[in-house]
């Protein structure tokens, strides 16, 4: 009991150093966030502020925890009258830890139309950063600036949980912090800021420390303590806010990115929101203990197939992952030579203690595997009973901890540590597309269509260009054409037809190409698909950006272009009072009779077979378009429906 | 040809004349529905056999059901024939409000998915608008 009550005691005092660690942190925030002018000083030290006040929060709970959980013990010990068994084995088995690392934090952004004409004054920015928590442990990210010239907010870190359970549940927040207020409210209340916040820091400190003393308290002086620190020292100065949140589990680990959904706080009203997409991509690996280090080793004798009597062979087994491996000595181990033989120890294999051998005096293990379609078994037998008993204790820890631990023991997932030094190449902004394209603000739309007439022709020249990009069909003379003339062809899998150059960098999208195409939608906040985030790593990254990024800030793209169109089209539009070859639903311009729509229709219903079993769906559901869908090119219905051109799911 | 055209028009316009009528008179105006749909088991998928397009990650100006074209909803864009979705009253071109209470007019075109085709949902209870027909017949001949 003595040797229980010390480790108890050993963890207290581990917590209440760290709760100290953090308090006096906290204090130098403070401190630093009173006396610094910068903004940039002031948000990275309120950033500071907010984890350390988080941590303190997660120690004290732990505490409490803790010491809820010891008096529990006392109070049945004392009824029971007898000694709990605090010191004997677990009947259930405890899976073992492992590392979590998650990485590569992405969360895309959403940015209206009307952003972009917002040019008066200073762009919008706000201060971001995400606080990760498993358990216990809490990590920060960098800080990033949101402006709109941002199409998502990246997060380079990764971070690594050394020591987490299988059922951990990783807990991402992103907060957010307007970064236009001015916080500087003058000295003299500044002063006195500081005073109170360094003063109440030191005497909480003091106080909490005596709280803490072990064996003196109970839970409720705990609380006592707690109140006194929760509230905090109050500072003037930037306040982050919680602006989303979600939380991860086993279910979510992967090797490779996945797109999970975030829980949005706030709204547009508060200083602090960012137009959140409603999806964060990370990649989130887990690496369990029994798959990175040695579970079990020793000598083992293993029995050869066949012969009789049976002959056995001298190895050094060494349980690692899903994996015995077998070696000759175990000198050869450590050597890192390549083991005799190795024998797969999975979801899929069975071990049992077989029946004594009359030979032998111990107890002999049998792991059978399949190795396609054919049952195998190896023979093993260890020294002395204890040490058969010590491997099958082994092999059913192991066992307990793949079936806990599931997708991550199929295979090692690598967890890469960031190197400390950053790379040279750090451009300033977040290099998005909208700083790569130079538009002089003279400059008239003529040159945007320059630009990405240019664009084009370079893109040409440097790839083979199969098939001519969409909107390129703006510039050709004859409409129509085997593809329909549409112009926002936005859909997520029209890159598919489209050449593309490698990607030199994750920021460095395909080269203006999709960012015209994007600029050329006449609906302007649509940010196209974000699942391009599970096929992160390859071209699809610019959809990402195909929010126009790219608006001159003198005209309406639309309106320019939509008048480009319509000399382009006018012709077509006014020969949709003929009946059309196939069936289509002409758009009406003004002056064409509603007989035009009608004999369409009618034409439709008229046609032959294959049209008719849209018909009369094409008459209850189908709407009639509205004159001011006149501008807009001729579409075949079958091709809106099309699931290349807008994405349709079965359910 | 223009004499074949008219009678056309003629035939097409007694046609959604009376089918007007018959709505006026029924009143049906239908602006909101709650639509019960009781999923199938088809092997090991639940279906409720219809399709769906939009979402706001999509580009609404290519739904074709859609009145305004920066409508970013949730539309039927298909319903399968005899299917449960049928059965219950679905129809194409109507447009997902809600499903089970979830919200389906803010949401991207994976989450719709996803929120229709819970595995431990038997039924889903949608509000879906319909844009009635006389709508329909009115702006096109404006």
């Amino acid at each position: 009991m003595a040797s229980v009550n010390n480790s108890k005691n050993l963890r207290d005092s581990d917590i209440q150093k760290k709760i100290d660690h953090e308090i006096r942190m906290r204090d130098g925030a403070c401190k630093l966030l009173a006396a610094c002018s910068q903004r940039d000083q002031a948000l990275e030290a309120a950033k500071s502020l907010l984890t350390c006040n988080t941590r303190i929060m997660a120690y004290m709970s732990e505490l409490q925890r803790m010491k809820e959980a010891q008096v529990m013990q006392r109070v049945a010990r004392r009824s029971d009258g007898t000694r709990s068994s605090d010191a004997g084995p677990m009947d259930d088995r405890l899976p073992c830890k492992g590392k979590v690392a998650i990485s590569d934090l992405r969360i895309p952004l959403m940015w209206k139309d009307t952003e972009y004409f917002k040019n008066k004054g200073e762009l919008h920015r706000c201060a971001v950063f995400c606080l990760l928590q498993v358990g216990g442990e809490i990590h920060d990210t960098d800080m990033v600036m949101v402006d709109r010239t941002l199409t998502d907010i990246c997060f380079d870190n990764t971070i690594v949980f050394s020591e987490a359970s299988p059922g951990f549940e990783l807990r991402v927040e992103l907060y957010s912090c307007c970064s236009e207020e001015d916080y500087s409210a003058g000295s003299a209340p500044r002063k006195l800021a500081s005073k109170l916040s360094s003063s109440l820091g030191r005497s909480a400190g003091k106080k909490l420390r005596v709280a803490m003393d072990p064996g003196a308290c109970s839970p409720t002086s705990n609380a006592g303590a707690a109140t006194l620190l929760l509230p905090g020292p109050a500072v003037a100065g930037p306040k982050y806010h919680l602006l989303a949140h979600t939380s991860l589990s086993l279910s979510h680990v992967q090797d490779s990115f996945r797109t999970h959904d975030l829980s949005i706080s706030g709204n547009e009203e508060c200083s602090y929101w960012v137009p959140l997409y409603g999806s964060v991509c990370c990649r989130l690996a887990a690496q369990p203990h029994c798959m990175t280090q040695q579970m079990m080793s020793g000598c083992l004798k293993v029995k050869q197939l066949g012969g009789d009597p049976p002959s056995w062979t001298n190895v050094y087994g060494v349980l690692k992952g899903t994996n015995l491996f077998c070696y000759h000595r175990q000198e050869d181990m450590e050597a890192n030579v390549e083991p005799a033989f190795t024998i797969a120890i999975n979801k899929e294999t069975r071990i049992r203690a077989s029946e004594k051998d009359p030979h032998s005096k111990a107890q002999s293990i049998c792991i059978s595997n399949q190795y396609g379609g054919e049952e195998v078994t190896h023979t093993l037998s260890a020294d002395s009973r204890e040490e058969t008993h010590r491997w099958m204790e082994a092999f059913w820890q192991q066992f307990c901890d793949m079936s806990q631990w599931k997708q991550c023991c199929d295979d090692l997932m690598k967890i890469e540590l960031p190197s400390p030094r950053k790379p040279a190449l750090v451009t300033s902004k977040q290099g998005s597309l909208y700083h790569e394209i130079v538009i002089d603000t003279s400059d008239d739309i003529s040159t945007v269509t320059d630009i990405l007439t240019r664009r084009m022709q370079e893109l040409e020249l440097r790839s083979q260009l199969g098939t001519s990009p969409p909107w390129m069909s703006l510039f050709e003379e004859s409409p129509g054409g085997p593809r329909t003339p549409r112009l926002a062809r936005h859909s997520p899998r029209s890159p598919h037809r489209l050449p593309h150059s490698p990607l030199s960098s994750l920021r460095c999208p395909w080269p203006g190409l999709l960012s015209s195409d994007a600029s050329l939608t006449s609906d302007s906040d649509s940010p196209c698909s974000t699942s391009p985030c599970s096929r992160h790593r390859g071209w699809a990254e610019p959809l990402s950006l195909s929010s126009p990024r790219f608006r001159p800030r003198t005209l309406s793209l639309d309106a320019k272009l939509s008048t480009l169109r319509g000399r382009g089209y006018g012709g077509v539009l006014q020969c949709s009072c003929q009946p059309p070859s196939s069936s289509s639903l002409a758009p009406i311009p003004a002056q064409c009779v509603p007989q035009a729509t009608l004999s369409c229709s009618s034409s439709t219903s008229s046609n032959s077979s294959s049209e008719g079993s849209h018909s009369p769906s094409s008459l209850d559901g189908t709407p009639f378009s509205r004159p001011s869908s006149a501008r807009r090119s001729l579409r075949n219905l079958r091709a809106k429906l099309d699931p290349r051109n807008w994405l349709q799911s079965q359910v | 040809m223009v004499e074949w055209e008219y009678n056309n028009y003629l035939m097409v316009v007694k046609v959604l004349n009376d089918f007007l009528s018959k709505l006026n008179s029924q009143c049906s105006c239908v602006l909101q529905q709650r639509i019960e749909i009781r999923k199938l088991r088809q092997g090991e998928h639940l279906i409720l056999g219809f399709s769906i397009g939009g979402g706001i990650d999509q580009d609404p100006g290519q739904n074709p059901f859609s009145e305004d074209k920066s409508d970013k909803g949730i539309y039927v864009t298909r319903v399968t024939p005899e299917g449960p979705a049928e059965v219950a009253g679905l129809m194409m071109g109507d447009k997902v409000m809600q499903v089970n209470g979830w919200d389906m007019t803010m949401v991207t075109h994976d989450q719709a998915r996803k929120r229709l085709t819970k595995k431990n949902e038997d039924v889903v209870r949608l509000l879906v608008t319909r844009k009635s027909l006389e709508q329909a017949v009115k702006h096109s001949m404006m």
